[in-house]
């Protein structure tokens, strides 16, 4: 199965939230679905799920208008809830048949699940008598019971112990591995990188970055290398490289352990290595680690979500350096 | 459909797994069905007027305790002359000690000292004064003792007279004996049981319809709402809702008056026919109730729905659901201060209007003249005006679901059926 989201949009009154967002999730594969808060992940799942209606675009399935009461959807929204007061089993039974699971399969089903997110000793008790944990294991055996074909997760892991969050990476994984499309919203780059071949990153209502999670590290990564000195002063490494290196490279950043590098254009890594080597022992700095720069997701992340945020701020700064220009004209 | 019944389903047993909603549905129907034989077991001839045999035996209790109760003393001073003896208020007043006093003065003392419960300063014939310490809400010693004033006047008037009282009431006040034969409905047998149905239908209305908007605010607070209606359409969550609410009301209601009714008509002639006003209603008066009350049911509980998924926390409910309530209030007094006038202009319009029909229509059909016509078109009326409220209500719901923080003003929700979202 494929799932495309062509060009949606969508404005709450005169406030354009999405403004054409694309993108594709298919059987087997994870989608991550990334963006700061507000961005318009929420937004466009809600859409996905019919809550709300897109001003433009549109959703396929297949090739044909996607109609998410018609296939079998497991949604974990981000706002969690289930009845309080209502027995665990209880509620699932409800749920599966509200899909149209019908009565056993959806008890064998709500048990089943149950059991795999070891909370089916509470099957029988008030939902408001477990654990927040446990209730979010439960919330997510809700999301599962209908077998569904496509399972949107909207930050899966909030409220989660490494115990939990581990039993939930398998079960996120075990429905990769059956064919099952999941698109995945988190905050959680970690996460997002263990699970997702695909990711989205989506800012102020647009794409902006899409595609292969490791195509993008390795284009990322494209001439960039992390050295890291013996004795951690970073600073001052970054400070030598910055002044003795100034045309082979460009300091680009720092993170715990190493300063980024850039390659000028034409500069080798061996050029570069054999210069660092002969140099390093006159200005007195030992170089413990030298390697490519393999960029996180979170690294990725701040950087192109920042970019953007640099460029609106610049784009404002203009437009009202222009709106005050034309303001002193009219005076 | 099948997704609607299995709302229905979970809904129901929100009220058949509710221990208080069971237990006071099962006892209130034992209870009342037992009381039903109540004239067979305790005797209760005073009350019924009829003699039947009680497994406890003995006299009526509370006849007994009146005579056998402590006496009062009054006190008077008679200036008028015509308290020559006191045996006339010895008959009207059983339980009560006359004391004379000599004036007006020592009757106030007697009464504020407390030597005296009350005091009568009769002055003439047409005159008296009644102390009392604290009047009571219904205090009739006045109007007793008035009557044997009353009476005492007469007979002082006769004598003077030289009339023969005996022949004087024999003539004078033998009362007329008539037969009334009613061809048609007698408003004041059929008066009581109306007044309580639309009580019943008045207070069902607004128990449960608070309850329906309760547990569409309650989705909303919990959030358990974006998962339901992105697994069902939104109509079949309210209509599931409402209907669940009706066949509770049915339920319960049915089966607390039908336990009365059927213990009642068991029972009628041991009661000696004395709770026909209230209890033997016509078989043709439930029918219009049921079809009306269910009706009218829907209509509101729809309304109701719809309010509570205008707001986001059951605490906020009471702000948007006045103006629900203004109107059931109204629909209430108009048609209890109209009920002696069943074919007066205001019932018959009130029993035209989707919002009033469910109780002035069952008023006419029970006390007035109306035909079948008006019957069926007023009942088309009203269950088209539930399809409209649904379809309304299913709207309203559906937009008011996910906004969540203050309350959403009706007309605002009104005024955003037509846009999409």
């Amino acid at each position: 199965m494929k799932l495309e989201v062509r060009n949606i949009r969508k404005s709450f009154g005169d406030k354009e939230i999405l403004k054409g967002i694309s993108f594709e999730a298919e059987s087997g594969k994870a989608l991550g679905l990334l963006g700061r808060n507000g961005a318009g992940k929420t937004t466009t799942i809600r859409i996905l799920m019919d809550v709300f209606h897109a001003s433009g675009g549109e959703v396929l399935l297949d090739g044909e208008k996607f109609d998410p009461r018609k296939v079998m959807i497991g949604y974990l929204p981000e706002e969690r809830g289930l009845y309080p007061k209502k027995k665990v089993l209880d509620q699932m039974v409800y749920l599966a048949r509200l899909r149209g699971v019908d009565k056993k399969k959806a008890s064998e089903n709500s048990m089943k699940w149950l059991r795999r997110l070891q909370v089916d000793e509470y099957a029988y008790k008030e939902l408001e008598t477990l654990s927040k944990g446990n209730q979010q294991k439960v919330q997510l055996a809700s999301t599962l019971v209908c077998d569904p074909e496509i399972v949107i997760l909207d930050e899966p892991f909030s409220g989660l112990d490494p115990v939990n969050s581990q039993i939930l990476k398998d079960v996120v994984n075990e429905l990769i591995e059956v064919g099952k499309i999941v698109i995945f919203s988190s905050h959680q780059m970690s996460y997002v990188e263990e699970f997702c071949r695909d990711i989205v990153i989506i800012n102020h209502g647009e794409v902006i970055l899409a595609g292969n999670l490791l195509e993008i590290k390795r284009e990322y990564g494209k001439n960039q290398l992390v050295v890291s000195p013996v004795d951690g002063d970073l600073d001052r490494l970054a400070g030598w490289l910055a002044a003795d290196f100034g045309k082979e490279v460009a300091v680009t950043g720092t993170n715990r352990t190493d300063v980024i590098i850039k390659l000028a254009e034409g500069v080798t890594r061996m050029q570069f290595f054999k210069a660092l080597s002969d140099r390093a022992a006159d200005a007195g700095i030992e170089i413990e680690h030298f390697e490519t720069y393999k960029p996180s997701l979170n690294d990725i992340f701040v950087e192109r979500v920042g970019e953007e945020e640099a460029e609106a701020v610049q784009e404002t700064a203009q437009e009202q350096g222009n709106a005050q220009a034309g303001g002193g004209k009219h005076a | 459909m099948r997704r609607l019944f299995t709302v229905i389903d979970f809904e129901l047993k929100n009220y058949t797994q509710n221990k208080s909603f069971m237990i006071t549905t099962i006892l209130m129907a034992v209870v009342l069905f037992a009381a039903s034989f109540l004239p067979r077991v305790v005797n209760l001839s005073s009350m019924t007027g009829v003699e039947t045999e009680s497994l406890f035996g003995g006299e009526d209790d509370g006849e007994e305790t009146e005579d056998a109760g402590e006496s009062s003393i009054f006190c008077y001073c008679d200036e008028s002359g015509l308290i020559v003896s006191e045996e006339m208020f010895a008959e009207a007043f059983p339980n009560v000690i006359f004391v004379k006093k000599d004036d007006k003065k020592a009757v106030s003392e007697a009464v504020e000292t407390g030597e005296a419960e009350a005091g009568f300063y009769v002055k003439d014939a047409f005159h008296y004064v009644y102390f009392v310490e604290n009047s009571e809400m219904y205090d009739d010693t006045q109007m007793v003792f008035e009557t044997v004033l009353t009476g005492l006047r007469k007979q002082a008037y006769l004598a003077e007279h030289g009339l023969d009282e005996a022949e004087f009431m024999e003539n004078y006040e033998a009362p007329c004996e008539g037969e009334l034969i009613v061809l048609g409905k007698d408003a004041s047998e059929n008066f009581w049981y109306c007044y309580a149905l639309v009580i019943v239908i008045f207070m069902l209305i607004i128990m449960y319809g608070v309850m329906i908007a309760t547990a569409v605010t309650n989705e909303k607070s919990n959030r358990s709402i974006e998962v339901l209606v992105t697994s069902v359409d939104a109509k079949y969550l309210l209509f599931g809702k409402v209907f669940a609410g009706a066949l509770a009301v049915v339920v319960q209601t049915g089966s607390i008056l039908a336990a009365v009714l059927i213990g009642y008509h068991i029972n009628r002639e041991a009661w000696g026919n004395k709770l026909d006003a209230v209890l033997h209603i016509p078989s043709e008066v439930l029918v219009t109730f049921a079809v009306f009350g269910i009706g009218g049911f829907l209509f509101y509980a729809f309304a109701y729905g719809a309010v509570g998924a205008l707001v986001s926390k059951t605490e906020d409910i009471n702000k948007v659901a006045g103006t629900v309530q203004m109107v059931i209030m109204a629909v209430y007094f108009i048609v209890l201060f109209t009920l002696n006038k069943p074919d007066g202009i205001v019932m018959k319009v009130c029993s035209f209007l989707p919002v009033s029909s469910y109780s002035a229509m069952f008023v006419r059909i029970a006390m007035g003249k109306v035909s079948m016509p008006e019957i069926l078109i007023s009942a088309v009326i009203l269950y088209a005006s539930i399809f409209f409220m649904g379809w309304l209500a299913a709207k309203i719901y559906r937009m008011g679901t996910l906004r969540y923080g203050n309350p959403i003003k009706i007309t605002n929700a009104l005024k955003s059926i037509g846009q999409k979202d």
